[in-house]
């Protein structure tokens, strides 16, 4: 049985801070029997993949890098409706993809959970390593703290 | 960012897409009093960084690392480092694992042919700017789509431990297989899927002539194997030229070399470019095609020979529908069989492999080399759209002057369709959020 919420971490380990959703995710992976309702997931990089992992959920929480204006490492808890998405795709590739044009296509399907929260992490440096910058590995807790109140 | 002006005998096309962190091709169009003066795939790529990422790594984990590459084709570069270990290390594996490896590739296969068609050929042919309208436009058609894409997804699973990154596979064979019951309940879904993926088929056929009439002739490059069959996992590197190269030797069929107006390197075998792909696939190995994929071809008259790039996206139906039947036929002989656990026993020991998998957009080699200890000192890598990167800009420099006639708009969106129909691979690599505050 599917169980009613999804915790996403969405990016690439291999790029630096892109990879924090993960990181968070493995984190709470290992606290996971606290939260028997949630199921989480590494979703890395598998673009309209994640349409199928929130299909049916009562709530999905997506944790990713968020370019959003902020100082490197911050942290912010909001909802698809309190942003509009200002990345371009090309549509040259099925390899962009953006969570909001996803979430709005998931909620026109019908098949969109009832509630979704973005946890939002602004990154410091996006690059090729493996391992996140010491700005943002030194927050970890605190991003994983705001997955832990949004689970409540 | 789209840019045209238009007078009579004036065009100019800039599409160029540039973003932070992500790679977009650019188009580069310039004609001046109906003379072509300039006209250019421009492909900005980050550099193949995971290729010193590697080195240093033991080779078991090889895999989990190339695997984030990219999450569309996870599971083929996944598939090919393994094989490339395994080549390296001479390491057998079973037939039963060979198999459930294909199984697996399958799983990709048609994940990734039936979003391509769905996500980005489909709106094309609808009109529709992106696949987000036509929802709204062609709901029933968008549904059977997701539908597919979510059992292929599903198969993913079953097979990789999860549905991108999988995480079953190492070297030697599984860590982790399904059960008989598991694959039988996989073989009922599959037979289901069969008739979603005809009404996608005539979706598709019943808005066709919307693919352009163009055609250049073409070398295709792909796989073949001596044991008859539409490969995309074992053979040599054969090319409709009538040319055949071990694996082993891929660099040389790469050629890879530098161009001034793209980062991204580009390749050429025995002409001035190549092509590889589901058409490359198909034009090589059609005859071995199973009945329905054999169908698909025939109602869109799809034939071998066939050198119109466009046709691509019907040459990635066709492979749909074949991978969905010859899996049902290999869950059988899995099934008569019957499953074993097989026990791993692989020793690390110094030496250098290669290997070719047919990713869903192409051929895809890797090659690694391991010292005595197993920790990786050498990689190399050779993407499929890397390989297509001249053979597009050949396909521009012929389609530019036969499609100039459209004007500005309709010069754009060919050459924006043709693109496309390579289903290229280019910003795989991140996928962050990029939002600004309304509340």
């Amino acid at each position: 049985m599917q169980k009613p919420v999804v915790v996403l971490g969405l990016g690439n380990p291999l790029m630096g801070d892109e990879g924090v959703g993960m990181r968070i995710v493995e984190i709470l992976q290992s606290e996971a029997q606290s939260y028997p309702n949630a199921e989480f997931i590494d979703a890395g990089t598998g673009g309209l993949s994640v349409l199928h992992m929130i299909s049916g959920r009562q709530k999905a929480i997506v944790i990713d890098c968020a370019l959003m204006g902020d100082e490197p490492g911050a942290v912010r808890t909001f909802g698809p409706d309190d942003v509009k998405t200002t990345k371009k795709l090309a549509h040259q590739s099925l390899h962009e993809a953006d969570i909001i044009k996803i979430i709005e296509m998931a909620k026109q399907l019908g098949e969109g959970p009832e509630e979704v929260l973005f946890i939002g992490i602004q990154p410091e440096s996006i690059t090729e390593r493996i391992g996140l910058s010491d700005t943002l590995e030194n927050k970890t807790n605190e991003y994983a703290d705001a997955v832990r109140k949004a689970l409540k | 960012m789209s840019n045209t002006v238009q007078t009579s005998k004036d065009i100019k096309v800039n599409v160029n897409h540039i973003t932070r962190v992500e790679g977009h091709g650019n188009i580069v169009v310039d004609i001046t009093d109906g003379k072509v003066l300039n006209c250019q795939w421009q492909v900005p790529e980050a550099p193949r960084f995971f290729e010193a990422m590697i080195r240093g790594r033991h080779f078991d984990d090889i895999q989990s690392i190339v695997s984030r590459i990219c999450g569309i084709c996870s599971i083929s570069h996944s598939l090919v480092a393994i094989k490339a270990v395994e080549d390296a290390m001479d390491i057998e594996v079973t037939p039963q694992a060979d198999m459930l490896r294909l199984l697996l590739h399958y799983s990709e296969q048609l994940q990734s042919h039936v979003l391509h068609v769905g996500y980005l050929v489909a709106p094309d042919l609808f009109n529709a700017p992106s696949v987000v309208p036509l929802v709204a436009a062609a709901p029933d058609a968008v549904k059977t789509i997701i539908g597919a894409h979510r059992i292929a997804n599903q198969w993913s699973q079953l097979l990789g431990g999860r549905v991108t990154h999988p995480i079953t596979i190492v070297p030697g064979g599984f860590s982790a297989i399904p059960t008989e019951k598991q694959l039988r309940e996989l073989q009922d879904t599959l037979k289901a899927t069969v008739e979603p993926l005809v009404a996608i088929v005539e979706v598709v056929l019943s808005v066709a002539g919307g693919l352009p009439a163009f055609e250049r002739d073409t070398e295709y490059v792909s796989l073949q194997q001596n044991d008859p069959a539409y490969t995309f996992y074992h053979g040599d590197i054969v090319s409709t030229d009538g040319h055949t190269m071990p694996v082993s030797k891929w660099e040389s069929v790469a050629n890879e070399y530098v161009v001034e107006q793209s980062t991204a390197k580009w390749a050429k075998w025995n002409r001035d470019s190549y092509a590889v792909g589901s058409l490359a696939r198909f034009n090589n190995n059609a005859e071995h095609l199973s009945p329905l994929a054999k169908k698909v071809a025939g109602m869109f008259s799809l034939e071998k020979g066939c050198c119109n790039p466009f046709m691509n996206s019907v040459a990635q139906l066709v492979e749909a529908a074949h991978v969905v039947e010859d899996a049902i036929a290999i869950i059988d002989t899995l099934l008569t069989n019957g499953l074993k656990e097989e026990k791993l026993s692989v020793k690390p020991k110094a030496g250098k492999g290669s290997a070719a998998i047919e990713a869903p957009r192409g051929i895809l080699f890797h090659s690694y080399e391991f010292d005595k200890n197993g920790d990786c000192v050498w990689g190399n890598l050779c993407i499929p759209t890397n390989q297509n990167h001249a053979n597009i800009q050949l396909d521009f420099e012929k389609l530019v002057p036969e499609f100039m006639h459209l004007g500005e708009d309709g010069l754009r969106k060919t050459m924006e369709m043709l693109v496309r129909a390579y289903d290229p691979c280019i910003s795989c690599s991140t996928h962050m959020l990029n939002v600004e505050f309304v509340k």
